[in-house]
């Protein structure tokens, strides 16, 4: 083997390929399905950020120093990393569709009237106790009912996880339904509604 | 090349299968890495299996898509439906670009595996034990998602894959399963496969 660290590095990038690769089907069709711009724009962005990542990615793989016999082995990691930015390319698509639509179309309209969701967009602050707390500690969508579909820190996108902790200055992109608003926006800003509500969770696949 | 069947015409729902596609194509990804990860050729298999099932789809969509389509006012608007449509299949594709990695031989670096699994910690394969307590357990009893934030998205039964399991299907032991969820889930339902956790662990 060339270098374990070099290694270590390779996949570590490409589970950072996969993960925004995936996170961008996410919201690339949860922009459809709510009709959202604003999703749809995120994914256009990722979009670029994937593309350079990739680049990152090849040149590393590439320049591993791997002995001949080691070769069809990086193949398939070339061949993954390909992968991702083929399904970023879908999702970008999906996106544009978004971007490109005034108004949809009512057979477009009769898949979005299933879902009666919005998308929330807001920034965690200071005071909020979501704070510091894992995505599992914080039941966002046992007490408001809203779902949590990507975290934007910095010029970051997280996709969450039970163990994502959430930090001050977070920005969290949810969809639920309209009367869960109200809750996150209480609880993301620090003036807390303490009600357990008894929703029906969805869960997008 | 094998042979390709034909497709006919059905009336369903563009957006029924709007919705069956992009299920199916979510799936097959991470049945895609599965078998790239547990290095397993017939899982692979599986995932081309459904990849021409989404091309099947497809045709069907833009067929419903079609009919659907009166004036240059839907056209307009429905356009976009064949475009997502597309870019779903695409994903598939994607997909099955993976398994056809695991099918060639090309293969991922021992070493990357071992990473990956570090990594990538969401997705887990666990053979069920004679005394673990799934054994002939439904799914929609165990209900393993709401419990312990767990999916299973495949099931080896002797010569068998059941892919994406229903409600009503039992475990037996001796199945292999594949599923997807938390680090903290995942690895529960290792030990309830093994039997060495003999209690649903609720969070």
């Amino acid at each position: 083997m060339s270098n374990k660290k070099q290694i270590e590095k390779i996949v570590k990038m490409l589970a950072e390929l996969k993960d925004t690769s995936e996170l961008m089907m996410d919201l690339a069709y949860s922009s459809i399905l709510l009709n959202n711009r604003e999703l749809a724009e995120e994914v256009e962005e990722l979009e670029e950020h994937i593309d350079e990542l990739h680049t990152e990615f090849e040149l590393l793989v590439l320049s591993s120093g791997f002995k001949q016999e080691e070769s069809k082995n990086f193949l398939g990691l070339i061949r993954i990393g390909v992968v991702t930015e083929k399904i970023a390319d879908a999702a970008a698509e999906i996106a544009e569709v978004v971007l490109r639509q005034l108004e949809p179309h009512p057979v477009l309209k009769l898949v979005i009237e299933e879902a009666e969701e919005t998308v929330l967009r807001i920034q965690v602050s200071e005071n909020s106790p979501l704070v510091n707390k894992t995505m599992r500690e914080a039941k966002i969508p046992e007490k408001t009912g809203m779902w949590i579909l990507a975290i934007r820190r910095g010029n970051r996108w997280i996709r969450p996880k039970p163990q994502t902790r959430i930090y001050k200055g977070d920005i969290l992109i949810a969809s639920g339904y309209a009367e869960g608003e109200e809750d996150l926006k209480q609880l993301a800003t620090g003036k807390i509604a303490n009600k357990h509500r008894s929703f029906s969770l969805f869960k997008p696949n | 090349m094998s042979d390709f069947e034909k497709i006919e015409y059905k009336p369903r729902s563009v957006r029924e299968i709007l919705i069956e596609m992009k299920d199916i194509s979510e799936l097959m990804i991470d049945l895609a890495y599965s078998a790239a990860l547990f290095n397993d050729r017939e899982l692979a298999e599986e995932v081309l299996e459904l990849e021409s099932r989404v091309d099947t789809l497809a045709y069907q969509l833009n067929m419903s898509t079609m009919i659907a389509t009166r004036d240059p006012e839907d056209a307009q608007g429905l356009v976009g439906v064949l475009k997502v449509a597309s870019s779903a299949d695409k994903i598939s594709d994607a997909a099955a670009d993976i398994a056809t990695i695991v099918l060639r031989d090309i293969g991922v670096h021992p070493l990357v595996s071992e990473v990956f699994k570090k990594v990538e910690e969401g997705l887990v394969k666990a053979r069920v034990n004679a005394n673990s307590i799934l054994a002939g357990k439904r799914l929609d009893e165990l209900e393993l998602a709401s419990k312990i934030g767990v999916d299973i998205i495949a099931i080896r039964r002797r010569k068998e894959w059941i892919i994406d399991p229903k409600g009503k299907e039992t475990i037996e032991k001796g199945d292999i399963l594949i599923a997807r969820g938390s680090h903290s889930g995942v690895e529960e339902l290792k030990k309830l496969a093994e039997g060495t956790l003999q209690k649903l662990e609720e969070e």
